[in-house]
């Protein structure tokens, strides 16, 4: 009771201040926009009527319309299928590549900083090199496979419709994994080495180390690691834009590429603007899962 | 097995890993050697046949690489300080306190990340336009980029300042440390790991940014490397050499500068926060 | 006719300078301040007339998606290089300046010599709306060496369908990595610039996209595919990847446009060519797509006159689009002067003749979501999931509502 007094007084207007500072600063240069992006989802706008907020009211019509959309299945799997295995495939390299990098062998550090290039590198030159890679004819990784006797045929994965999706995915993966390695590697690092010993002593073994102590510890990482995986895959774009275009015949179009396809290919700025509703509705459960998440943090 | 053993296999298992990750990087230091037709070689050539070195010198001849590089670095610095100060005083907070309204905070914060840059930057350019902050466009863009790199800041550092014990700081304020005294001597030491992995995650960010760059900064003498890079993208001819030998230029020396500040950064997270 | 370079030309175009406002600066967005407008925007800042030229590149990918949020906030530039296939979406809406009165009265510009196709695409309504920076098509590239190895004639290649589908089927070579042909039947413009010209042989175009025998053309297409005579990434490869790949000898024949010739002549390791695209059926109709861009003046820009003075300028250097950067002029009368390299000279006159039988794409204000309708047709035929007629009709609807 003294101590909650005494955090009261020495400075819950100064807490509140630190927040309200950043929560305007996101609500004027994120929140107007996507206000903006709500807004115009109910109307009809002309490409060159862009700047002003009045625009013909267009009722739930741009809704309607993306609802019988003979696209809109194919893109609410695509994305729910890149999202969930993007996510959970650089999650779990990610991890298993932070656990390997906590063991303390010669070089270690030195060799897990070097994961982080991927980070550096822009996403346009990561798009192009990854569809070099993935060329039927000419890509690297046929040509490692066939070496390897893997397979007899190039496999076409950016122009078969069948795996054109997982070709961008197999690129975001790359792209992500080493920024789950890395957040779960601070995770790690920040587990007491006592709470091992002591499990030792007790003569827990590796696996139920990882179970009981390693896991419980992170819940807090991991929520953050997840919830940000899940909205950087949502972002991403250059990747689409650089390895199928969505294609072929639509079979890799993902909602942030459709959203950006209609309102800058076919100048339907009132539909692209629905799917970024959507998207913003499926963020809100993603939000409310991590804001959960955090209700079971273990403050140390 | 002995330590010593297990030591290299380790080792060598790393060197492995990282070699087969790093792979399309090194593709990258290739095809900006090899000649335009060489990219579509089959089989694949791993090595160039003759260095094209003339690709860098091209650029180096066409485009002002050192003006391009000051300008991300300016983005990226201004990116990194604006979020770090308006997000690491809203991270400790909401790794402090725990109800309603932190709650509502935090899920705020995410929700403001939802949408890719191509589809934001349309209604921020319209609201910049109006505002006049479009005089100001490297300014602009930093304001831009930083609300994309806030939450994740926010999150980021939050999670370090939930493995500050808060013990710690509570026996700083009853030794009679001030609230603010308590925050600079003890967490902030605490939590330093995590949040210059995130500043530095932030700033890499900044650094390689295109989309709010691109379309904010119309004067070429203001613009950063990744538009300059995309220069060589036309709609016709596609000068992937050059391109490839402009994005080796200026990751390099971020490459170069992380290997040796590596030391600083990623062995401060084996340091632990309470060893 | 006036000569585009006529000296009296010239001296208007380099004497006007003092009769304006002394240091005005114009802005010029372009796709590369290589291409001619940014070299000769260079020049003319350089010249002593008053008038800087700021250039700024933006990445063809943006280069609308800027202008058009920078029309809608009042920040566009005063001049522009635009792809001319998008020309009428800002010309049609006002954005851009109507030149008609101005051309009538200048003593350089004659836009009657431009030839047809170029000219409908600045024209709306009977207005001009801006000048060509230069015009491109696309034509048949082949491999005289494996014509030869094949035991085919180099010296006469395709020049109907059948021959062209023979021809493939004869020099795919899986086993030494050859594909029979390359092109792009990517879903972006690119693939609409390079399927249109075959629905045009057929006897179709983007206004009638499912008349009969445009079926033809998808199937032959659809064949090239199915049977591996082009490479299966066609699909997802734009023209510049995929000529390249004829370059590196893994294909035998390539379907693109000019503005290959200065890699093919320097990586390519083997004698080529270039002819016609083939037609349907002897004697049936010749087309082509019609490539390049246009420059234009916005109507709200401060300095219309200085910036109609580049637009002189530009016009009067025209002859310098071929030999200086291999793009065809738009303008008849306009002679190409020889590059020194025979191939590229042969290939000049191949290609100047394809420029007479280019069609446009459009001119329509929401040209991007006709292409896209037909876009979705071919690449649903290809990949097997539609029935070319089906495709084709499907996509006639969705451009009629567009249209109409």
């Amino acid at each position: 009771m003294r101590r909650a007094l005494q955090s009261m007084r020495d400075g819950i207007g100064f807490d509140t201040m630190l927040v309200i500072l950043a929560l305007s600063y996101l609500f004027v240069f994120a929140g107007l926009p996507l206000i903006y992006n709500v807004v115009i989802s109910f109307q009809t706008v002309d490409v060159f009527s862009l700047g002003t907020l009045l625009h013909p009211s267009a009722g739930a019509e741009n809704y309607e319309n993306i609802f019988d959309d003979r696209q809109a299945g194919t893109v609410l799997w695509n994305t729910i299928i890149f999202t969930l295995g993007s996510v959970a495939i650089q999650f779990t390299l990610g991890f298993a590549l932070a656990l390997f990098f906590h063991q303390n062998f010669t070089g270690a550090t030195w060799i897990r900083g070097l994961f982080l290039a991927a980070w550096v590198m822009p996403g346009l030159v990561v798009g192009v090199l990854w569809n070099w890679l993935l060329s039927g004819d000419f890509g690297v990784i046929n040509h490692v496979l066939e070496s390897l006797g893997i397979i007899d045929q190039p496999v076409f994965w950016r122009s078969n419709p069948d795996t054109s999706l997982y070709s961008v995915m197999i690129a975001n993966i790359w792209y992500g994994t080493p920024f789950n390695m890395i957040l779960l590697a601070v995770g790690l690092s920040a587990i007491p080495e006592d709470l091992y010993e002591a499990a030792e002593l007790d003569g827990a073994n590796a696996f139920q180390r990882f179970w009981t102590i390693t896991l419980p510890m992170m819940r807090a990482t991991i929520g953050a690691v997840l919830a940000l995986g899940v909205i950087f895959t949502l972002q991403q774009f250059d990747l689409f834009a650089a390895i199928t275009q969505g294609g072929p015949a639509g079979s890799s179009t993902v909602a942030q590429y459709w959203s950006w396809e209609l309102s800058f290919r076919e100048f339907d700025f009132g539909r692209g603007a629905v799917i970024s509703v959507l998207m913003i509705v499926v963020v809100l459960f993603v939000s409310l899962f991590y804001v959960r998440s955090t209700k079971a943090e273990t403050q140390l | 097995m002995s330590p010593a053993l297990t030591n290299r296999l380790m080792l060598l298992a790393a060197l492995l890993l990282a070699a087969v990750y790093l792979f399309p990087l090194y593709w990258m230091y290739v095809t900006s050697l090899k000649t335009q037709s060489s990219i579509f070689a089959v089989p694949p050539e791993f090595l160039p046949g003759v260095p094209q070195w003339e690709n860098y010198a091209t650029i180096w001849e066409v485009a002002n690489i050192p003006r391009f590089m000051w300008n991300s670095l300016v983005i990226a610095v201004g990116v990194t300080l604006i979020t770090g100060l308006f997000g690491s005083g809203c991270a400790y907070v909401l790794a402090r306190y725990r109800n309603g309204w932190i709650d509502a905070a935090l899920f705020a914060v995410l929700m403001l990340q939802v949408l890719p840059p191509s589809l934001m930057v349309t209604p921020i350019f319209v609201g910049f336009s109006w505002a006049g902050l479009l005089d100001y466009p490297r300014f602009a863009t930093v304001l831009a980029i930083s609300a994309k790199t806030m939450p994740f800041f926010v999150i980021l550092c939050r999670a370090a300042f939930m493995t500050v014990p808060r013990e710690l700081e509570e026996a700083a304020l009853v030794d009679g440390n001030s609230r603010a005294g308590a925050f600079f001597m003890i967490v902030l030491p605490l939590a330093r790991n995590g949040l210059l992995i995130s500043a530095l995650l932030v700033f890499m960010q900044g650094f390689g940014e295109y989309v709010y760059s691109a379309s904010i900064i119309a004067d070429n003498r203001l613009q950063p490397a990744s538009i300059g890079m995309t220069n060589y993208l036309q709609p016709n001819q596609v000068n992937w050499n050059a391109i490839m030998a402009f994005a080796a230029t200026y990751v390099t020396p971020i490459l170069a500068a992380f290997v040796l500040l590596q030391r600083q950064i990623v062995n401060g997270l084996t340091a632990g926060a309470l060893k | 006719m006036k000569h585009p370079l006529s000296l009296s030309a010239l001296a208007v175009v380099l004497g006007t300078g003092g009769a304006l406002a002394q240091d005005v600066t114009l802005t010029l967005w372009t796709e590369s301040a290589t291409a001619p407008e940014g070299v000769f925007a260079q020049e003319f800042s350089e010249m002593d007339n008053g008038i800087t030229i700021d250039v700024r590149e933006i990445r063809f990918d943006d280069l609308v998606t800027d202008t058009l949020r920078a029309v809608a906030t009042n920040t566009n530039p005063d001049l522009i290089a635009i792809d001319n296939p998008d020309h009428a979406a800002f010309a049609s809406r006002g954005a851009f300046l109507d030149i008609t009165d101005r051309v009538a009265a200048s003593d350089v510009i004659d836009i009657e010599a431009v030839f047809p196709g170029p000219r409908a695409s600045l024209t709306w309504d009977g207005q001009v709306y801006g000048i060509p920076r230069a015009s491109n098509t696309i034509a048949l590239y082949y491999n005289r060496d494996m014509f030869e190895a094949a035991g085919l004639d180099p010296d006469s290649p395709p020049t109907t369908w059948d021959e062209l589908l023979d021809a493939a089927r004869t020099l795919t070579d899986p086993d030494n990595d050859v594909y029979g042909i390359a092109f792009s039947a990517r879903a972006s413009e690119e693939g609409t610039f390079q399927f249109l010209p075959w629905a045009q042989m057929a006897g179709g175009g983007f206004e009638n996209i499912n008349a009969d025998g445009v079926s033809d053309a998808l199937a032959l297409w659809k064949t090239f595919l199915d049977e591996g005579l082009a490479s299966p990434d066609t699909l997802t490869r734009g023209q510049w990847d995929s000529t390249g790949t004829f370059n590196g000898g893994n294909a035998a024949m390539a379907i693109s446009g000019p503005w290959e010739l200065g890699r093919m002549a320097t990586d390519a390791n083997f004698n080529w060519g270039v002819t016609l695209l083939p037609v349907k059926e002897e004697g049936g109709p010749r087309a082509s797509a019609l490539g390049d861009f246009n420059i234009a003046v916005f109507a709200n820009s401060e300095n219309p006159d200085a910036a109609f003075q580049f637009l002189e300028y530009y016009w009067s250097q025209l002859d310098r689009v071929w030999p200086e950067f291999t793009r065809l002029p738009s303008v008849a009368g306009v002679e190409l002067a020889p590059t020194g390299d025979d191939r590229i000279d042969a290939a000049a006159a191949v290609f100047t003749e394809q420029l007479g039988y280019a069609v446009n794409r459009g001119p329509h204000p929401d040209w991007p979501r006709i292409s896209k309708e037909i876009q979705d047709a071919f690449q649903a035929v290809l990949t097997g999931q539609a029935d070319a007629q089906e495709a084709l009709d499907d996509a006639a609807d969705g451009i009629d509502s567009i249209i109409n």
